[in-house]
């Protein structure tokens, strides 16, 4: 037997509620749920369930108090048995979820724990809403953490050490060739993404942010559906941010077999995987390619368009070709797979294209076609909120969909399907459901391929200036001057950065090699800045780095550049 | 011998950029003095430039689409008798208005402030000038602009991440902020001086029409078959003052039954008298004597408020606007000092003004300074009606169609001919009991034809 204290569950926003009536009396025996006392606020009135079973030892109000969220209702005898049950059994929010009217509903519904969801659940909690964070998998984190960006930079970097280790033989050193165990490599991927995860719940937890495992799914305009361990269960909401994410793209006409793959799968490292189809030639296909590998896989490459990452200015694109056409098998540009057979003995795929070879038998394919939103996986549209055909939820500048107390953030809202965009989204997204005035008005997001060269841009892309008929003025700086490159044993990459022809203000960047997902970070803040060539090009840049390349090309279109010779034009 | 002189756009009421809509000559084209020249649209009418003197063309300066304003070249004139100085004078302006017309650049005296906005809508810097403000009504209303955000020009301002969300929070469009900042950055204290300098402006009706809940969009060809034709150009202006008007004063209308019996009488008798002078004596032109002598009694309603609010201004003069009904939609002829008139002469100049609506040739002086309107539907039809006040005057007067009715007088029934009345007015400025006894003064006064003859 112990004693408990039954307090009053939070109730929204409510305060100073009245009791309009006590229900039981000292003495009395209750069971869990059993109602205690009925609140009367402006809005609605409600009872207030036991949160324990047992009998009431001493009531702490009476008809006619004014009570808020904590008040002491009573404390209640328990016995021993149902104890654990009932602390379990009534977690706080619980109460005004199943009760209340519309307008009285959660102050803020996240829907999707990804990177953009966690991060507007954490911003608006940290401006003093509640927050309900809602993700369907165990885990916080969303794609990127668990299935996506973290893992597969784990594994770039596996890949990485491998390859390195293997050029080092140019300059004297060889290492034998490396064991790998794909079981313990799998692993230490998992332990790092685990670090990460286990951080996100340690940070909802200190901003109070309630976390519901489920799928949800809109049933009106201001309630959610969600399925989860602990069953249906019904959360009226004041305000909603749709994070829902996005997911693989799955070809019609391949065949069910848990040997193809995507990039989800792709991650879990099969450990007999020798050769491997990657149907895409986009980043995740490519960065997939890289780490199978160097970890010894032979990968074949096929891409429908007649380059690989389409959209990338080539001249970026092409370091990184020259070198995977060397490495891998093959790599098939304007080829499909007409056809993929599965068999005991593998997948034979049957090509189609110019040089299409014969078909081929693959233990593994990966498909990495591209992504598609997921506005209709929680029925957006039932809650009034606009859906496009390709599942993505447009939204203003604010955040706002259609429908003005509902915003999404995200892959949700189309491209560029990127976190770091989600993030920044989510934190407009945020804030403006708190009641700020804040917009999304970023003039570039950056884009960065892991692969080796690593490929980044940011801002206008010389292909786009070109079909825009955008003037522009171009500095470019090639690697193979750079003294910190050739330290590093590579020489293919180059550093572009794109100027506005009046202004000279940067407005656009391509970088290709080595560690260009870092570099890339000071152009967007030049074209965000509005900084011009010679803002760059006088900010004393550390030597020797790769970041001074940065400088480097801003002086190439300056003309003050004295590492190379350019002859003036 | 030809002198070669330039043909100026005339005083055209204050307006600026105005669209030219027509260019009716060409080059080489042997001109007679008065010869409609070109054809600009103000934001009331559309109007000719006639030529100021005879001759042949030189050169067309300008064509059609153009933006002028009071002073600039239409074409090159070689005049073809020898007075080129008093043709080189004439269209000269001569503004009778109080000068309103700014400085071209911001003069050192300008504030910082002002430096910081981009002179690009023209009538937003005059719209500073509060005196200018009810003379000006179109200009007042630009403003308004300023709430909407060029997208594509704010992404190109010349400001950092910060600074652009401070825009956002304030609402400020960067496109129009000058930046004084090293190489023209803009700077937080340009977002503020810029906005600083949008509050101080006039308030303006358009800002709270944005904010109105809108009318549900139907898709009517859903429903059958249907045709879409542009609003007229009057329709459109009018419209947007007729709706500003609608929105920003609390309107209340009083009706009344004027008893123009003895009015009418001696109407007709005066009519033969009127028409040996060339005159179409109307009912209308008692109308006006009769709401001057009402608005002498009650000069409340000869008022409007100030740019505050806070004040009313009385004006002593008595400039009566007149609704027209033209081809093209509505349009407001003021009949000017309409006090030191006469019954005849008020008569003609409906008469004149009438015509001039009906032909779109009215000017825009012609159609500003109003003090007071009446909108007069009796010659079509209906019993009462509440018309729109013509802001930023406070009580416009409606008259409908004149009947015969019985009314009891002495112990019995008598025929007499009776003519609604109804007047709005702008409940801020005056109360329902004020209105009542201006109606009751007005039908009496419309009741004694000697008062008005």
């Amino acid at each position: 037997m112990s004693t408990v204290e039954v307090r009053v569950p939070d109730m929204g926003d409510a305060k100073d509620v009245k009791v309009v009536e006590v229900l039981v009396k000292k003495g009395d025996k209750v069971a869990l749920e059993d109602p205690l006392i009925t609140l009367e606020s402006d809005k609605a009135s409600m009872d207030v369930p036991s949160s324990a079973a047992g009998v009431i030892a001493s009531l702490e109000v009476k008809t006619g108090d004014t009570v808020s969220a904590g008040a002491l209702i009573a404390m209640v005898e328990t016995d021993a048995s149902v104890d654990t049950g009932a602390a379990k059994a009534a977690p706080a929010a619980d109460v005004p979820v199943r009760e209340a009217p519309a307008s009285q509903g959660l102050d803020l519904v996240v829907l999707g724990a990804g990177p953009g969801g966690y991060t507007a659940a954490f911003r608006a909690a940290d401006l003093g809403m509640k927050v309900t964070l809602i993700e369907r998998w165990p885990m916080l984190g969303g794609v990127c953490l668990n299935v996506g960006c973290i893992p597969s930079k784990a594994l770039l970097h596996a890949a990485k050490v491998i390859d390195d280790a293997a050029d080092m033989s140019a300059a004297g050193i060889t290492f034998g060739a490396p064991h790998i165990d794909r079981d313990k490599l799998r692993l230490w991927k998992n332990r790092v993404v685990t670090k990460l995860v286990g951080g996100l719940s340690v940070l909802a937890k200190q901003r109070k942010v309630d976390v519901v495992r489920g799928e949800a799914k809109f049933v009106g305009p201001n309630t959610l559906e969600v399925n989860g361990p602990d069953g249906l269960r019904r959360l009226e909401f004041k305000q909603c941010i749709i994070a829902a994410g996005s997911e693989s793209v799955r070809l019609p006409g391949l065949p069910d077999d848990p040997r193809v793959i995507d990039s989800t799968g792709a991650l879990e490292l099969p450990v007999d995987c020798k050769r491997l189809l990657v149907i895409g030639g986009g980043i995740i296909g490519l960065e997939m390619a890289c780490v199978y590998d160097a970890l010894g896989a032979e990968v074949t490459v096929v891409e429908l368009s007649d380059g690989l990452m389409p959209g990338t200015d080539r001249d970026l694109v092409r370091p990184l070709q020259k070198r995977i056409e060397k490495r891998y098998e093959r790599i098939l540009l304007k080829t499909k797979v007409a056809k993929l057979a599965a068999s005991a003995a593998g997948l034979l795929a049957t090509f189609d294209g110019p040089d299409a070879p014969e078909p081929q038998m693959f233990d593994r394919v990966l498909v990495a076609v591209g992504r598609s939103a997921n506005g209709n996986a929680v029925n957006a549209a039932v809650a009034g909120v606009a859906v496009n055909a390709r599942g993505i939820i447009p939204v203003d500048r604010q955040m706002r969909t259609n429908v003005p107390n509902i915003f999404a953030i995200g892959d949700v809202t189309g491209a560029p399907m990127l976190a770091h965009r989600a993030t920044h989204q989510a934190k407009v997204a945020a804030e403006v459901a708190a009641g700020h005035k804040s917009s999304f008005d970023a003039r570039c997001i950056p884009a960065v391929a892991y692969t080796d060269p690593e490929i980044a841009w940011v801002g206008l892309t010389e292909t786009e200036a070109k079909e825009r008929g955008i003037a522009f003025g171009k500095g470019v700086f090639p690697w193979l001057a750079s003294g910190r490159s050739l330290a590093l044993n590579r020489d293919e990459g180059f550093t572009k950065l794109l100027f506005d022809k009046e202004s000279h203000r940067v407005i656009g960047a391509g970088i290709v090699g080595t560690n260009a997902g870092e570099l890339i970070a000071e152009a967007g803040l030049a074209v965000e800045m509005g900084a011009d060539a010679a803002d760059v090009g006088l900010t004393v840049h550390a030597h020797p780095t790769l970041s001074e390349t940065v400088a480097f090309a801003a002086e190439a279109f300056e003309g003050t550049l004295t590492d190379l010779y350019i002859p003036k034009r | 011998m030809a002198n070669s002189i330039e043909v100026l756009v005339p005083d055209i009421g204050g307006f600026k950029d105005v669209s030219v809509i027509d260019v009716l000559v060409k080059d080489g084209q042997q001109i007679e003095k008065e010869t409609p020249l070109i054809t600009i649209e103000t934001e009331k009418a559309a109007m000719d430039v006639p030529a100021p003197s005879a001759g042949k063309i030189a050169q067309v300066k300008l064509k059609s689409g153009d933006k002028v304003s009071e002073g600039s070249v239409i074409l090159l004139l070689e005049a073809d008798n020898a007075e080129p100085a008093e043709a080189a004078k004439e269209p000269e302006p001569k503004p009778v208005e109080p000068k309103v017309v700014e400085p071209k650049p911001p003069e050192p005296t300008a504030a910082a402030a002002a430096n910081a906005v981009e002179p690009k809508p023209p009538a937003a810097a005059p719209a500073a000038t509060p005196a200018a403000a009810p003379a000006r009504p179109a200009a007042a209303g630009t403003p308004a602009a300023v709430a909407r955000v060029d997208e594509a020009a704010f992404s190109k301002a010349y400001a950092s991440p910060a600074i652009r969300k401070f825009a956002r929070e304030l609402g400020a469009d960067l496109g129009r902020v000058k930046g004084t900042g090293v190489k023209g950055r803009i700077t937080q204290e340009d977002v503020k001086a810029f906005v600083k300098v949008i509050l101080t402006s006039p308030p303006s009706a358009a800002p709270a029409a944005t904010a109105l809940p809108k009318v549900p969009l139907v898709d009517f060809a859903a429903f059958g078959a249907v045709e879409v034709k542009p609003l007229s150009r009057i329709q459109k202006i009018s419209g947007a003052r007729l709706q500003a008007s609608w929105i920003n004063l609390p309107h209340v209308t009083q009706h009344e039954d004027a008893d123009i019996t003895d009015l009418e009488a001696a109407r007709v008798e005066l009519k033969a008298k009127a028409a040996q002078e060339g005159v179409r004596l109307t009912p209308l032109a008692f109308i006006v004597k009769a709401c001057i002598l009402s608005l002498k009694a009650f000069p409340r309603f000869n008022a409007s408020l100030d740019a505050s609010g806070e004040n009313l201004v009385f004006k002593n003069y008595y400039n009566i606007g007149f609704a027209a009904d033209t081809p093209n939609g509505l349009v407001v002829p003021v009949i000017a000092d309409a006090d030191q008139l006469g019954i005849f002469d008020i008569a003609r100049i409906l008469g004149e003004m009438s015509e001039k609506a009906r032909a779109g040739k009215l000017k825009v002086k012609e159609m500003q300074g109003g003090s007071f309107t009446i909108s007069s539907l009796g010659g079509i039809g209906g019993t009462a009606f509440t018309p729109i006040i013509n802001a930023p005057e406070v009580a416009i007067l409606g008259v409908s169609k004149s009947s015969q009715k019985p009314v009891y007088e002495r112990g019995g029934f008598i025929p007499r001919l009776m003519l609604p009345l109804s007047l709005s007015y702008d409940h801020r400025v005056i109360d329902g009991a004020e209105a009542a006894r201006f109606i009751v003064f007005l039908a009496k006064t419309l009741g004694d034809p000697k008062a008005l003859v």
